[in-house]
């Protein structure tokens, strides 16, 4: 089989299709952010910054040092990308710190929306083609795995019975659930520090 | 071996419609094809979206509803040919790549057909169109590297340079300035004929790629480049098309359309390097052999004539993918300053250029510009390929005193 009918049979497990699902769950998120008031908008906000907060944790642990590795041009590829990334960081930290009762808190989150939107769409065109192109399926198949468990670390939406815990987990400011991804993914990929 | 395709029989019309199966083609290898078997895809698209075009075209001024029903029996074919040739591109490529590769088609293409067409004029008008088209090429692939940190010579594979042509900024002419005088119908060689619609279909596909994803883009010098050079394709269109006379009958236009289709399939299946594809070619060509004996009898029932009397009683050499290098640097060397005027071409600025130029620039660098300073801001050059030594015109020579 062609390297290209080899790539394509991966698509459902491999990291690339995994994340761009998660692109479109944090389109998602975002409107349902917009559209909630009081408890109900903070409760969802929770929720997203978990999910932006892990999602991103996984590319640069994951994707960029793999593009950087095996991709031409990959050096400045990720740089573009981490450069989006850490406009959109900063943006969320401030959004976090500001909280989702503030009366600018909209304003700044279309901001963050536009630019998070952007930053993904630039991943889904100029990068993650190269990861299907250009890695190894193994490899790619194995990113799942490390992503999922991240995940795991703390579910991304309320499970039934377990809404305190839930809640718990989903509480701290995006720099320490990065933390904690970093870890789980490390662990994951057998890289544990 | 000469190849008569008034003579051949084709499968029938009733046994080509194809399953929904047969229409999911596995694309090429974005990294792995040949990039004249890319060019020859995006040919062909281009002469097939000519044809369904056409074909609508022609119905909209048929009286008649039978000819209406026999012109729709053929379109719904050409439509699903259509599909299994440009479904052969591969999803995994970039719009940016693709567009690289319908510039290296407009280069070699053209290119082939002015070292081969034997009218003077006509000659010329494909070598005056070619040096834009190898512009658009550079600057696209600046823009390639700027935004997709890749190297245009990935695509191109070294068989086409990549270096300034005619400036784009140059191309934007006042509109009267693109329409050139016709061939003359009667006059004029079946070769040129042929030329002059194959030429005109895959700038005009060109022309609806640009138009349609240049607005995908995010990033604003993207977005701006492809309206700028879509503005020029446009030129070309009418550039092209005012070369065909327009006092061909509606069903000679059909035969003309038919017969070059069967030029074209029959030329890319003798030169096709992947036999995956080359089967395709060959399966079109013995498709298209039936729709042009359809027209042909369509052309002897309505016209009265005999198709022998239009067209050439047997395929010319075939349309073929190869280097043009040298042909090209000679273009550069003499023709890069030319513009044209009225239907004729000089090598000055004139007064309606130049209001033209002042219309459209408002003193402004356009995005064509832009792209080979930014992209030389932010990869350290401007990107090139120069695999024959130094720019021809010592005025575009890298590294060129300023």
């Amino acid at each position: 089989m062609s390297r290209l009918g080899k790539s394509m049979n991966a698509q459902h497990a491999d990291v690339v299709a995994f994340l761009i699902r998660q692109h479109s769950e944090i389109k998602d998120l975002f409107a349902e952010v917009e559209a909630a008031e009081g408890d109900a908008r903070e409760e969802a906000f929770r929720r997203l910054v978990h999910l932006l907060a892990v999602h991103e944790t996984a590319e640069e642990e994951l994707v960029h040092p793999y593009v950087r590795q095996v991709v031409d041009g990959g050096d400045g590829i990720v740089d573009d990308r981490l450069r989006e990334e850490n406009e959109a960081k900063q943006l969320l930290s401030d959004l976090d710190e500001m909280g989702s009762q503030h009366p600018d808190f909209l304003k700044h989150l279309e901001v963050l929306r536009k630019d998070v939107l952007t930053h993904a769409r630039a991943e889904e065109r100029y990068e993650f083609p190269h990861l299907t192109r250009e890695g190894d399926p193994a490899r790619l198949t194995k990113m799942t795995a490390a992503v999922q468990a991240a995940e795991k670390m703390a579910p991304t939406r309320p499970h039934p019975g377990v809404e305190s815990a839930t809640k718990n987990l989903l509480l701290g400011p995006p720099m320490a659930i990065m933390d904690r991804a970093r870890d789980a993914i490390r662990k994951a990929m057998g890289e544990g520090r | 071996m000469t190849f008569n395709p008034l003579r051949e029989r084709g499968i029938p019309l009733d046994e080509q419609v194809r399953t929904w199966r047969e229409l999911a083609v596995m694309p090429i290898d974005p990294d792995e094809a040949d990039p004249y078997t890319r060019c020859r895809i995006i040919t062909m698209n281009g002469i097939e979206t000519e044809a369904i075009f056409f074909s609508h075209h022609m119905a909209r001024h048929c009286p008649s509803i039978e000819m209406k029903q026999q012109l729709a029996r053929v379109r719904y074919i050409e439509a699903q040919q259509q599909k299994a040739v440009n479904w052969l591109l591969p999803g995994l490529a970039s719009v940016l790549e693709t567009t690289i590769a319908y510039e290296q088609v407009a280069v070699d293409l053209t290119a082939w057909v002015a070292r081969m067409e034997p009218d003077p004029y006509l000659k010329q008008a494909y070598q005056f169109g070619v040096l834009e088209d190898f512009d658009h090429l550079y600057r696209y692939a600046n823009l390639y590297e700027m935004i997709e940190h890749r190297r245009a010579e990935k695509i191109v594979d070294g068989l086409t340079e990549v270096m300034p042509g005619r400036p784009t900024y140059l191309h934007h002419r006042n509109p009267v300035d693109n329409v050139r005088q016709n061939y003359d119908k009667d006059a004029a060689a079946p070769i040129s004929k042929l030329h002059a619609l194959t030429i005109m279909a895959a700038e005009q596909q060109t022309m609806n790629f640009y138009m349609n994803v240049g607005p995908l883009y995010m990033e604003p010098i993207a977005r701006q480049l492809y309206q700028e050079i879509g503005m020029i394709e446009e030129e070309h269109v009418t550039h092209y098309e005012s070369l065909v006379d327009p006092g061909e009958t509606w069903w000679e236009m059909l035969l003309n359309h038919e017969y070059n289709e069967c030029y074209l399939y029959h030329s890319f299946m003798e030169t096709e390097s992947d036999p995956r594809i080359k089967a395709i070619w060959e399966l079109h060509l013995n498709m298209e052999l039936e729709h042009l004996r359809l027209a042909a009898e369509m052309f002897k029932r309505h016209d009265g004539r005999d198709p022998e009397q239009v067209v050439a009683p047997a395929l010319p050499a075939p349309v073929t993918f190869e280097p043009n290098k040298a042909y090209l640097r000679e273009l550069l060397a003499t023709q890069i300053d030319y513009t044209t005027i009225g239907t004729g071409y000089v090598q000055e600025a004139h007064e309606r250029f130049e209001a033209m130029q002042r219309a459209v620039m408002d003193d402004e660098k356009p995005a064509s510009e832009l792209v080979i300073s930014e992209n030389a801001m932010k990869s350290g050059h401007e990107y090139r390929l120069e695999t024959e030594g130094p720019h021809p015109v010592p005025s575009l020579r890298m590294n060129r005193p300023t």
